[in-house]
């Protein structure tokens, strides 16, 4: 037999039978249990003592044997907990409105921080989803000038950079290319769609980038020419529920890029996140392109190409743009070319980038900035009313915690039963917040003009970073209550010695002057974004953009063909004013040329500059000024291809301060030579973020895009109608697609007036919890007033005198406010006008109104309580004791 | 007696305690009423009839010696208070009456 010592009971019975039994018992059963246990080890196997061990424990598990939870000791402090949750409970019941107030107030601005956060988070998710999102950079273009600075530099560039980037550093793994973005017209059928969002990609684009393809091969998707990608959406659209893979769409030609053709469907993926920097409804291979101009991949000059690569793991990024003007010395065999490359990973396209021309649309980060400030704003706003409120109560509270501490609560209770306090109105006014976030989440969509995925946003961290901030929140908010009131003396308290609060009164006054600093400066910032957006938006372009519906036919010759037919036709229609067709638009997309014009001194001055190509009668139609020289004329055969109009900017370029005086001189540009014929004045065919740069305005008439017709404002309807039908004789061929300039001119202010919508909601409802605050502090400070304007009463005063004394100490703080938030928000937006070519001045009555919308708001709601108390009987108020 | 509610293994247990006097403590009360039953009981099932009986006043328990057989664990030793006396005689006479009252003809024809 075995040493007795060797021998012991299983482990893990004996420990949960001193976890569940009571703890008086546990000495004695577990002894006993011992004890039959050597018992049975000797008289029968131990394997079979250990096991009867087990069962009998097992068997012990009774009700009487227990612990019991009730009766533990923790009992005591249940009923403490129990007490403080019932304290606060009766307490938001007391005083409904105050409750009202604060968890309303508080849920407003939780709720505005979470809208605002999801806006930023989306804003900054933009391109996480590639799985090799650190790994892809991308190469954008500019030119050095002689001092050394690069110039403005573009994303969209030239081809041959890619091939020659692969093959010169080991470093890069793939490199992908693309064209500007195009636009096709496809057709399945009768199924006839103009696709403005395609691109002619690489065959390499499903290795770099993470696109997920349902259905077909993504090796060889793009490799043949004449394939498309098409995203699921646009699969749809075209095929409905059939499986498109392995059938043809016709394409139209696109302008420049490739022949009309029949196109294979090669696979289908997933619509591209809406959180890309730039989006598509297919693609088309890059080999098409390729087909159809071989040469311009050869060529330096030609500007038509994205170049995007994914690097290994040699890449260092300072080491690569070292090596930069090396590759460019390689490459380029002009040696007075001012062209170099430079590199930008994909983490900055959407936010971080300042190059032009971008394949789509870009965010701002000083938005992002802007909004989170505000957002920050508002929520310690909310804060404050809750600080506010609850210090302003503390009066009422003391007895409370004079009685507490009498009877043995120490100062950390009390903290604690504060802070708990604070936190359950917190976790309340969440619940209301969600409930909020949740009706506003729809209409957001239509706010920022883009779509909210809820579930992206609803992850674990996310979740728990909001846990977090909400417990900071409530922390914060109940930090200084909790601190005062537990500070009390209960002897002081409960002798009925109230204690001046003037400490507190202090405090709330200077937490009230920065929660209107806040709002004043929110709204001074509001009428300056107001402002400079009513300027951008009816400022005199210089050109006639209303009743000007413009009809985009993309590049189709057989419509340029007809051009004339359809301007005869259509100017019989009498509400029609005149008819002209254009290569581009203002606002629209401008190619660049490099043009040589006859400076005074008689040399040949060579400049860059965006062209606007134009048909014969553009510069009546739209309405341009003539400051010298006369436009294109049927009068002059030569005006085809000898002639050239230009702007005033583009005169004073080439040297000449008097635009009369260019008249006449020779130019040259994109293999055309000839002399200026005319000058018009500067018009802004660009954003007014932008100043007006120097322009040519060549003759193009069989290179249009744009039919634009000016019409009659009455009747637009059926104006609309009779040019469809004339379109559907005339070009039966292509779809009727219209718009009207001043809609398609604004839409360059989209983010502008996204801006403003934004900063006006989140102004108003800072001043609006501001203001709820006030009410509150107004009421309770009549409240406590009660006896004293009921004596003023008696002794004569009257309701005027009365009003104005409970308004006045709200009043002067209001004022302090407008003298601090004045040079705050006066600096703010003069940094934010920075970002416009044409701002507006700020005027001090910006201010002065500002404060005085502040300034009625605040008596606004300090009347409703100030005009109650002053009504009041003073019989009533002086009665009870 | 309605009160009492003395279960009839508590009534067991408790006699059994009665008996042992000094040596009453849980593993000895099952070694002894094992015995006399001439059927295993769980520990469970004793030690849940002598904390129900100490709640209701029958019994009265005090630590006694630890013993090296127990691993250094302390005996309680249970002892009968003078209410469990009065209620267990009170349940004897009972018993002893009705089997008084019991026919003795009906008794013996049982027997048969």
């Amino acid at each position: 037999m075995m040493p007795r010592s060797d021998i012991h009971p299983p482990e893990w019975p004996l420990r949960l039978l001193r976890f569940v039994i009571k703890d008086e018992y546990i000495e004695e059963i577990e002894g006993d249990m011992e004890e039959l246990f050597l018992a049975n080890v000797e008289q029968l196997s131990v394997r079979k003592a250990r096991r009867i061990y087990t069962w009998e424990i097992l068997r012990l598990l009774r009700p009487v044997l227990l612990k019991n939870i009730k009766s533990s000791p923790q009992f005591y402090q249940n009923a403490m907990y129990k007490n403080y949750l019932k304290v606060a409970y009766r307490n938001l019941i007391k005083k409904k409105s105050y409750s009202l107030i604060n968890i309303f107030g508080l849920a407003l601005g939780i709720a505005c921080c979470v809208l605002i956060f999801m806006f930023v988070h989306d804003e900054l998710s933009y391109d996480t989803y590639h799985v090799n999102k650190d790994r892809i950079y991308r190469v954008t273009h500019g030119e050095s000038s002689k001092d050394g600075k690069t110039g403005p530099f573009w994303v969209w560039g030239n081809a041959p950079v890619g091939p020659a980037l692969k093959s010169d550093f080991p470093e890069i793994d793939k490199v992908v290319q693309f064209s500007g973005r195009a636009d096709i017209l496809l057709s399945n059928g009768d199924k006839l769609y103009q696709e403005d969002g395609v691109f002619f990609m690489d065959s390499t684009a499903f290795d770099v980038f993470s696109w997920k393809v349902l259905r077909g091969d993504p090796k060889t998707a793009l490799a043949d020419p004449y394939s498309i990608v098409l995203t699921e959406t646009t699969a749809k659209k075209y095929f409905g529920d059939e499986d498109p893979v392995g059938k043809t769409l016709k394409g139209s030609e696109s302008s420049g890029r490739s022949a009309a053709g029949d196109y294979t469907v090669t696979a289908v993926m997933e619509d591209v996140p809406a959180n890309s920097h730039f989006r598509f409804n297919a693609l088309l291979s890059l080999n098409t392109f390729r087909k159809s101009r071989p040469e311009i991949f050869n060529e330096w000059g030609y500007v038509d190409m994205y170049t995007y690569f994914l690097v290994n793991d040699q890449f260092n990024e300072a080491a690569f743009k070292s090596k930069i003007p090396d590759f460019i010395k390689r490459n380029i065999q002009y040696p007075d070319s001012r062209y170099t490359i430079a590199i930008e990973p994909l983490k900055n396209a959407y936010l971080g980038t300042d190059a032009d021309r971008q394949p789509g649309e870009t965010g701002s980060m000083s938005n992002i900035y802007v909004f989170s400030v505000i957002g920050v704003f508002i929520l310690a706003i909310a804060m404050i009313n809750f600080m506010n409120l609850s210090t302003a109560r503390s009066l009422e509270r003391s007895k409370e915690v004079g009685i507490r501490k009498s009877v043995g609560a120490d100062r950390r209770n009390l903290i604690s039963q504060f802070l708990g306090e604070s936190l359950l109105i917190v976790c309340l006014s969440t619940v209301v917040a969600l409930v909020i976030v949740v009706t506003a989440l729809p209409y957001m969509t239509d706010f920022i003009g883009k779509e909210f995925a809820i579930e992206g946003f609803v992850t674990w961290q996310n979740i728990s970073f909001f846990v977090a901030v909400m417990s900071v929140v409530g922390l914060i908010a109940g930090s200084y209550p909790a601190l005062v009131l537990s500070g009390f003396n209960p002897v002081m308290i409960l002798k009925g010695i109230s204690r001046s609060q003037a400490g507190g009164a202090n405090m709330r006054k200077g937490l009230v002057v920065f929660q209107f600093s806040l709002s004043i400066a929110l709204i001074a910032g509001t009428i300056v974004v107001y402002d400079q957006m009513s300027l951008l938006l009816n400022k005199d372009l210089g050109f006639d953009k209303e009743q000007m519906l413009i009809v985009d036919y993309n590049y189709d010759g057989a419509v340029n063909n007809k051009s004339q037919a359809l301007k005869t036709e259509l100017e019989k229609n009498p509400s029609i004013v005149s008819v002209a067709f254009t290569r581009s638009v203002p606002g629209g997309y401008y190619p660049h040329a490099y043009t040589q014009i006859e400076a005074p001194d008689g040399e040949m001055k060579g400049q860059g500059q965006p062209i606007f190509q134009v048909g014969m009668d553009f510069v009546t139609h739209f309405g341009l000024e003539l400051v010298a020289g006369r436009t294109y004329s049927k009068e002059y055969p030569s005006d085809s291809s000898k002639a050239l109009v230009l702007n005033e900017s583009a005169a004073r370029q080439y040297g000449y301060t008097d635009p009369k005086q260019i008249v006449g001189k020779k130019f040259d540009q994109w293999g055309r030579a000839g002399v200026v014929i005319g000058v018009v004045k500067d018009f802004n065919f660009t954003s007014l973020h932008r100043t007006i740069e120097p322009l040519t305005l060549p003759f193009e008439p069989y290179a249009c895009r744009y039919m634009c017709i000016k019409v009659k404002s009455a009747g637009m309807r059926e104006t609309i109608n009779a040019i469809g039908e004339v379109w559907k004789q005339l070009a039966p061929h292509r779809p009727y697609l219209y718009s009207f300039l001043d809609d398609d001119f604004e839409r360059q202010y989209k983010s502008d007036l996204m801006f403003r919508r934004l900063f006006t909601t989140f102004a108003c409802l800072a001043i609006f919890i501001a203001c709820l605050g006030l009410l509150g502090l107004a009421t309770y400070t009549a409240q406590q007033r009660t006896k004293e304007i009921g004596i003023r009463k008696v002794l004569g005063a009257d309701v005027r005198h009365i009003v104005a004394l409970l308004s006045a100490d709200f009043m002067k703080l209001v004022l302090i406010a407008v003298a601090i938030a004045t040079p705050v928000a006066w600096y703010a937006m003069n940094q934010w006008l920075q970002g416009f070519a044409y701002r507006m001045e700020i005027h001090p009555t910006v201010f002065i109104l500002a404060g005085l919308i502040a300034l009625s708001i605040a008596v606004f709601t300090i009347s409703f309580q100030s005009i109650k108390s002053a009504l009041m009987n003073p019989v009533k108020s002086l009665r009870s004791e | 007696m309605k009160k009492t509610k003395l279960g009839e293994f508590e009534e067991l247990v408790l006699l059994t305690v009665a008996a042992l006097q000094q040596e009453a403590y849980g593993v000895e009360i099952k070694r002894e009423l094992e015995a006399r039953l001439k059927q295993k009981l769980s520990v469970g099932s004793i030690q849940s009839a002598l904390k129900r009986m100490e709640e209701k006043g029958f019994l009265t328990s005090d630590f006694g010696e630890a013993t090296q057989k127990r691993g250094g664990k302390r005996k309680r030793i249970y002892a009968t208070t003078s209410y469990a006396h009065k209620v267990l005689a009170e349940l004897k006479e009972i018993r002893a009456g009705l089997w008084d009252a019991m026919p003795r003809l009906a008794h013996e024809l049982k027997l048969i």
